[in-house]
């Protein structure tokens, strides 16, 4: 029994309840009563307390027959000895008189409103006991027009009740600041914007407010609020690697909405645009249904037993007059854990080579590699839920609100609250304005930025010697390098003033925790690897690591990257970061896969195109990679893919890639299969399938045993529990995993025995024993070196918040209603010197290729600078940029190439733009 | 200090003999101006000479020990409104002056912007001295265009004179202040709406707890929020320290009080008395010139228009000393303390006299869409309910409501009552409780029961019919 007595106890209604401390009156009440007891109509549990509605009042006193008085649940802190009356005749009188004057001006059409059985109004008002509306009906609302013109929301505020729950939304969740409450008592109304359209507003559809809204007023094209769906099930997006958590809708065999589980700590009730409303390509008429194979150029419609058949005589063939190593292999970051692992123990066990690699090459791999070297592991130190804890943000190369919108939306809402943000970025992103400092870099001038950083930390005196000295290694020889800079060089490098790296340098280092998140303007450059080392040094000599609040965090690209490199498919480590040429790991795969593996490390991706090209390389495997649209230098990889003998493609739609393909095999979306995604965080979590495979596809998992059983491998079939328990036993760090423990929430690696996982890394000692510093100096882009007297400009990608990489999905979802093409950005000045005007055609040209496209005249840039988005294959901006790779791990330098820009005629370039795979051609 | 005939005043704007001139000491000053070199003459800013020579702790001492009360409305303890800024504190502090005059009946702070800006300057640079505030706001109602002006141009001289900016009179004290136009809404008056505001917001008031300004105020900084008269008056109280100005009034309703009088009087205007020196009956009799010729006295709002009405003839219980005595309308002594015993309260100051030619019904309503009108829209309880007691008393005025209606004019305010986030809820109701209990038989003869059932509304085709059918 609770005694009164002990601390920490109030009453409900007479009942003792132990509570916890900062809980509200609310909180309290819907922790032993669950949420409803008390009714409220302006409280959600994902927003602040707002204390508005007065729906949640209920009584108070300090003695059980003390006087009493009357407050609202919600925002009321509890005191200890406190009696809360839920139900006295006073709360309920006052809880009946406001929703009854909140129907004076509601319309009464329930029957056919779309959130009839789901609307939080109709609820509370049922549970009130609203049966008469004493006031004669007078002035009202409900004669307000609907907005239904936007790519997903849609607003009818004839139902709006002024909870304001939507603009709470809008500013605590996304940070976006399109909804306000407009005029004032009973003409009071949210407007979007400057009293504009859902599609005119700056809204970014992220959808918080129509999750948000107690009733139909904002909502979405989807009726996502509706009761209509029969199931729901909760699995997590496939769009970045924050790793939001989905709940789907569906009914039979069709998804009907989804929506952001409020419970879920990765996302709390938040997701972009991407995550909550592109899902529609899932049955797009686009989707492959059928196993293709090419005959005499063309494609026909085969079974799968004819598909498999030919893929492994083919492949056998291969393989008996080549070699092993005459095939690869390219896993998908978009596919699960469990697919990652049998593709790569396909091609090292079955086919015999280390010759398999994933996008990580072209995106993190400069991450994985570089904090390896420093650190010991090559994953973010911390999670994202250190940004409640930290002082200082430091985002290089990094553009989260538009990349990781979830992730970024929460480093604004803590910049606003005052953490002081520094960006180092060569553009003007979205968090600029909010950052107390930026330094707009030249781009490729990374180490040089980074040094300066690093010397005025030392300077300033706020390094933590103590910590460099305890924890790390080769800190003296670093410090002498730091002292011998030459900054005045260092300042004419970046093109950014020393004072400036000065006062962000000391900003970061006086902290008392900082965080660091560094994104692809890190890593995909010539001296990637050596800038993620470089951002490790500044963790490291100002001891930010291993605490809450601190750490290096690589904002991972797609949503299971981080999960594709753990699985092993690179060509030098397999499962669980294991070196394959060591022979002590030669033994151990073999006695555990049962087959021999190769001795020798195998092919990065660029040097499987290389080798395709000189005829060394003859068969690839592609699983959901579209490679000539998103790697670096199309025509020259549209040149690999022709020069193979025989390419197999995996996907879900008919990309530019898998057009030059022998064999395709249609694959199921992540909302048709299970799994588990890794996240940006090291968050292992459940992929649930949310309906049954598309008719025609099969699960990427699956294809995979088929092929191995096919080419004479048991594997047994796939299944998600079954796989992750084979991985298990492997991975060191996944050994506590099992698909049951991995709960809603999943588990972040490491994940010990009995399911305990780990939230920040390095804690007591990094991995590798002692962080190490490493020394780099500046070294300029070959790609201008060579190229950037004839082509004066920079040009530097990146991508968008509504599209998503080369956006097979995206394409094919309304987010092409909000943003259908690529621009170039350029400054006004370089844009006045070549007279191009914003929606002026531009020809942009480089050392490879050319593209056409429109320009947009804007300060982003620096002088000197073009900016675009890769996503639109009717442009194939990669046509443009070059081979020149990160020196440690090829991942390609996408963010630096030399080009020019001429304006042209509007219709100049809009016909050939396409490329055309060879063997289509040829027969044609 | 001065007592009032020791200075000579405009013809026609003289004190009362018994006023008792200590902020409003130039106002209608014969000679006087703005301008700062009027206000050195007269000794101006020798008392933040003496105020920065001492600890500020001791200043937040003096004005607890004056007893300073809050001049805005709620009457709340300056100086233990100053203690609350948390001893720990690392964060800026700041300090809002309060110069959003809106409460019907209430014009005093504007005499004192327009006529003495540097008796306020004075005020709230030692005020920011003793809170440690560098920066100030002085938030003024957009409809005082001139006084914002004013303000600005004394702020100026302040700087040309050493009294504002950095090492203030070598000091090594620093202050800025500066002048915000409000943007003509009524909530910006209260304390967390008019930070919100400040802070670029809609002004909708903060929930307390957390947001308690002394403690997360202005960009969740301390702030602390005071009165125009209130900032004058620590002035007066560094001159003749917090127990002198504790002996003026009466005992913990000390000092001076600017009463704005308003309605049936033959001499309305502001009369600034010792606290509790005059009673109610003293003040419209004697100060103002009693009612106009044949009319008898028939009710007064005390405080602003959000106090609670007394009606004439009324009897109220007070204590006096150890016994409870019973007393009427104009023996009521103007304190805060009395007023509140007779269940109303002193408000802002601001006297609304009500004699028998008004109909209660007719005033009520006129407050009623005042409020509807300023209602910030947050609170379900106000948005709607300030509405609808508006429509109802509407109705009634015009004969068209039923004796129902009265009743549920009375559960609309007990709705609100005690129900929002801000004081605006209770300044809303609270003319609706005190009017309809007060005047109840009024209400219900202005009602009939043929409008039982009835839908009647101006907006209704019915009552359009209804209306037409009368003309």
């Amino acid at each position: 029994m609770i005694q009164a007595k002990t601390e920490r106890i109030a009453y409900i209604d007479g009942v003792p309840h132990e509570y916890e401390g900062g809980d509200t009156l609310l909180n309290f009440i819907d922790r032993h009563h669950g949420r409803g007891q008390v009714p409220t109509l302006c409280d959600a549990p994902q927003l602040e307390p707002y204390g508005a509605c007065r729906v949640c009042s209920v009584e108070i006193a300090q003695a059980e027959d003390g006087p009493r008085r009357v407050v609202a649940s919600c925002h009321t802190p509890i005191a200890d000895g406190m009696h809360i009356f839920t139900e006295s005749k006073k709360v309920r009188r006052l809880r009946r008189n406001i929703v009854e004057l909140v129907l004076t001006d509601h319309p009464l059409d329930c029957l056919t409103c779309e959130v009839n059985g789901n609307c939080e109004l109709q609820t509370v008002a049922a549970k009130v006991g609203i049966r008469d509306v004493r006031y004669p009906a007078g002035k009202n609302h409900l004669d307000r027009a609907k907005d239904l013109d936007a790519a997903y929301m849609t607003s009818d505020l004839s139902k709006c009740i002024n909870c304001n729950r939507c603009v709470r939304a809008c500013d605590e969740i996304q940070g976006q600041f399109v909804l306000s409450m407009h005029g004032r008592g009973f003409d009071a109304r949210i407007i979007k914007g400057l009293d504009e359209s859902f599609k005119d507003s700056d809204c970014v559809s992220c959808g918080a407010c129509a999750q948000a809204c107690p009733t139909s007023a904002i909502s979405d094209i989807f009726a996502s609020k509706s009761i209509e769906a029969t199931e729901s099930t909760r699995t997590v997006c496939t769009y970045c690697g924050v790793g939001c958590n989905l709940e789907v809708k569906t009914k039979g065999n069709e998804i009907l909405s989804i929506t952001a589980p409020v419970d879920a700590e990765v996302n709390h009730a938040h997701t972009c645009l991407k995550g909550r409303y592109a899902f529609k390509f899932y049955n797009h008429p686009d989707r492959l249904r059928t196993p293709l194979i090419r005959h005499n150029g063309h494609f026909e419609e085969a079974t799968w037993d004819q598909a498999y058949d030919y893929i492994a005589k083919r492949l056998t063939e291969i393989g008996k007059e080549n070699g092993p190593d005459s095939i690869a292999g390219i896993s998908s970051a978009r596919c699960t854990n469990e697919e990652n692992y049998l593709m790569q123990k396909f091609i090292r066990a079955v086919i015999g080579t280390h010759n398999i690699d994933c996008c990580a090459r072209v995106c993190h791999s400069p991450t994985a590699y570089g904090m390896q070297q420093s650190f010991g592991t090559g994953a973010a130190t911390n999670s994202i839920d250190d940004l409640d804890h930290t002082e200082c943000i430091l985002i290089i190369g990094a553009n989260p609100t538009e990349g990781h919108p979830v992730t970024g939306a929460r480093i604004k809402q803590k910049v606003m609250k005052g953490t002081p943000l520094i960006v180092i970025d060569p553009r003007e992103i979205e968090l600029t304005p909010y950052a107390t400092h930026h330094l707009q870099l030249r781009p490729g001038t990374n180490i040089a930025m980074l040094n300066m950083f690093a010397h005025y930390i030392l300077e300033s005196g706020f390094a933590d010697e103590e910590f460099a000295k305890a924890r790390c290694e080769d800190w003296e020889e670093f410090k002498a390098k730091l002292r011998a800079l030459d900054l005045d060089a260092l300042e004419k490098i970046t093109g950014v003033e020393k004072e400036k790296v000065k006062a962000a340098a000391i900003e970061y280092a006086k902290a008392t925790a900082a965080m660091s998140f560094h994104g692809l303007g890190v890593t995909e450059h010539s001296q990637g690897a050596k800038t993620v080392m470089y951002i490790a040094n500044l963790a490291m000599m100002t001891g930010n690591i291993g605490r809450p609040g601190v750490g290096v965090n690589p904002l991972r690209g797609q949503n299971n990257v981080q999960g594709a490199a753990d699985m092993g498919c690179q060509p030098h480590q397999g499962a669980g970061y294991l070196p394959v040429e060591d022979p002590e790991n030669i033994k151990l795969f073999e006695e555990f896969y049962g087959r021999p593996t190769s001795t020798a490390a195998g092919m990065k991706i660029p040097q499987m195109f290389e080798a395709a090209t000189k005829g060394d390389l003859k068969a690839l495997w592609l699983m959901g990679e579209d490679v000539v649209q998103t790697d670096p230098n199309s025509e020259f990889v549209a040149d690999a893919m022709n020069s193979l003998e025989f390419l197999v493609v995996q996907e879900i739609f008919m990309t530019v890639t898998a057009q030059f393909a022998d064999v395709i095999l249609p694959a199921a979306s992540f909302l048709e299969k299970s799994g588990t995604f890794t996240n940006g965080e090291r968050r292992v979590q459940r992929v649930q399938e949310t309906i049954e495979p598309l008719e025609g596809t099969k699960p990427d998992g699956q294809i995979i045993v088929d092929i191995m059983n096919r080419m004479g491998y048991e594997q047994p079939d796939y299944t998600p529990e079954g796989v992750l328990a084979e991985m298990a036993e492997v991975i060191w760090f996944f050994k506590g995993a099992t698909w049951e423990n991995l709960g809603e929430q999943g588990k972040q690696w490491p994940i010990r025995e009995g399911g305990v996982d780990t939230k920040i890394l390095h804690t007591e000692k990094f991995r590798r024993g002692l962080g190490k510093f490493h020394y780099f100096e500046f070294e300029e882009s070959k790609e201008l070196e060579a190229h950037g007297s004839e082509f004066p400009y920079i040009l530097t990608t990146g991508r968008l918040l509504e599209q998503y990489n080369c956006g097979t999905m995206t394409r094919r979802t309304n987010n092409t209603k909000i943003v259908g093409e690529d621009l170039l950005a350029i400054h006004p000045k370089d844009a006045k010197k070549k007279g191009i005007e914003s929606g002026d055609r531009v020809r942009l040209h480089s050392a490879r290729g050319e593209v056409f496209m429109h320009a947009k005249v804007s300060r982003e840039v620096k002088p000197g600078i073009l900016y675009t988005t890769f996503h639109f294959p009717e442009l194939m901006v990669n046509k443009l940029t070059s081979h020149v790779h990160d020196a440690e791990t090829m991942c390609p330098e996408y963010k630096v190439t030399a080009v020019d820009v001429e304006k042209v005629a509007p219709d100049a370039g809009k016909a050939g733009a396409e490329i055309v795979p060879k063997k289509a051609a040829v027969t044609q | 200090m001065s007592k009032a005939n020791a200075i000579n005043y405009k013809k026609g704007k003289e004190p009362h003999a018994r006023e008792y001139r200590l902020v409003f000491k130039n106002v209608d000053r014969k000679g006087w101006d703005p301008g700062i070199d009027c206000y050195l003459q007269d000794g101006g800013y020798r008392e933040l000479k003496k105020a920065l020579l001492m600890d500020p702790v001791d200043i937040t001492e003096d004005v607890k020990k004056s007893g300073l009360r809050g001049r805005g409305g709620a009457g709340f303890p300056t100086g233990v409104k100053w203690g609350f800024i948390p001893p720990n504190n690392t964060k800026p502090v700041y300090l809002i002056c309060n110069a959003d005059e809106s409460e019907p009946g209430t014009f005093k702070d504007r005499y004192i912007i327009h006529q003495d800006p540097h008796q306020l300057l004075e005020g709230m640079i030692i005020s920011c001295f003793a809170t440690g505030a560098n920066l100030a706001y002085i938030y003024i109602r957009e409809e005082f265009p001139e006084g914002a002006r004013i303000l600005e141009k004394a702020i100026e001289e302040c700087h040309q004179k050493g009294f504002l900016g950095k090492n203030i009179l070598k000091s090594k004290f620093d202050l800025e202040i500066f002048v915000h136009r409000g943007a003509g809404a009524y909530i910006c008056g209260e304390e967390t709406g008019l930070i919100e505001s400040l802070e670029g917001k809609r002004p909708y008031p903060r929930i307390k707890p957390p947001y308690f300004p002394a403690a997360l105020g202005l960009y969740m900084c301390p702030t602390i929020v005071n009165n125009v008269e209130s900032l004058c008056n620590v002035k007066h109280i560094i001159a003749m320290g917090g127990d002198a100005f504790a002996k003026l009034g009466t005992a913990r309703n000390t000092g001076t009080r600017v009463l704005c009088v308003s309605g049936d009087v033959v001499n309305p205007g502001y009369f600034e008395v010792e606290v509790g020196h005059i009673t109610m009956g003293e003040l419209i009799h004697d100060l103002c010139g009693g009612l106009k010729p044949g009319r008898k006295l028939k009710a007064v709002i005390p405080g602003g228009s959000s106090a609670k009405v007394l009606r004439a003839g009324e009897k109220f219980k007070i204590k006096k000393g150890d016994q409870e005595i019973e007393i009427g309308i104009e023996d009521i002594p103007m304190d805060f303390d009395t007023l509140m015993a007779c269940g109303s309260m002193a408000g802002s100051g601001g006297v609304i006299v009500i004699d028998d030619s008004r109909k209660a019904s007719w005033i009520l309503n006129n407050i009623n869409e005042f409020y509807a009108h300023e209602s910030c829209g947050q609170c379900t309880p106000c948005r709607e309910g300030s509405l609808w007691m508006k429509k109802i008393t509407d109705r009634i005025t015009r004969g068209e409501a039923s004796p129902d209606d009265v009743e549920t004019l009375e559960s609309v305010a007990f709705n609100i009552d005690g129900k929002t986030i801000c004081a605006f809820g209770e300044a809303c109701a609270w003319p609706t409780e005190s009017f309809v209990a007060k005047f109840r038989e009024e209400f219900l003869a202005d009602t009939s029961e043929k409008y039982d059932d009835a839908i009647l509304n101006p907006e209704t085709e019915l009552a359009a019919a209804h209306l037409s059918s009368e003309t």
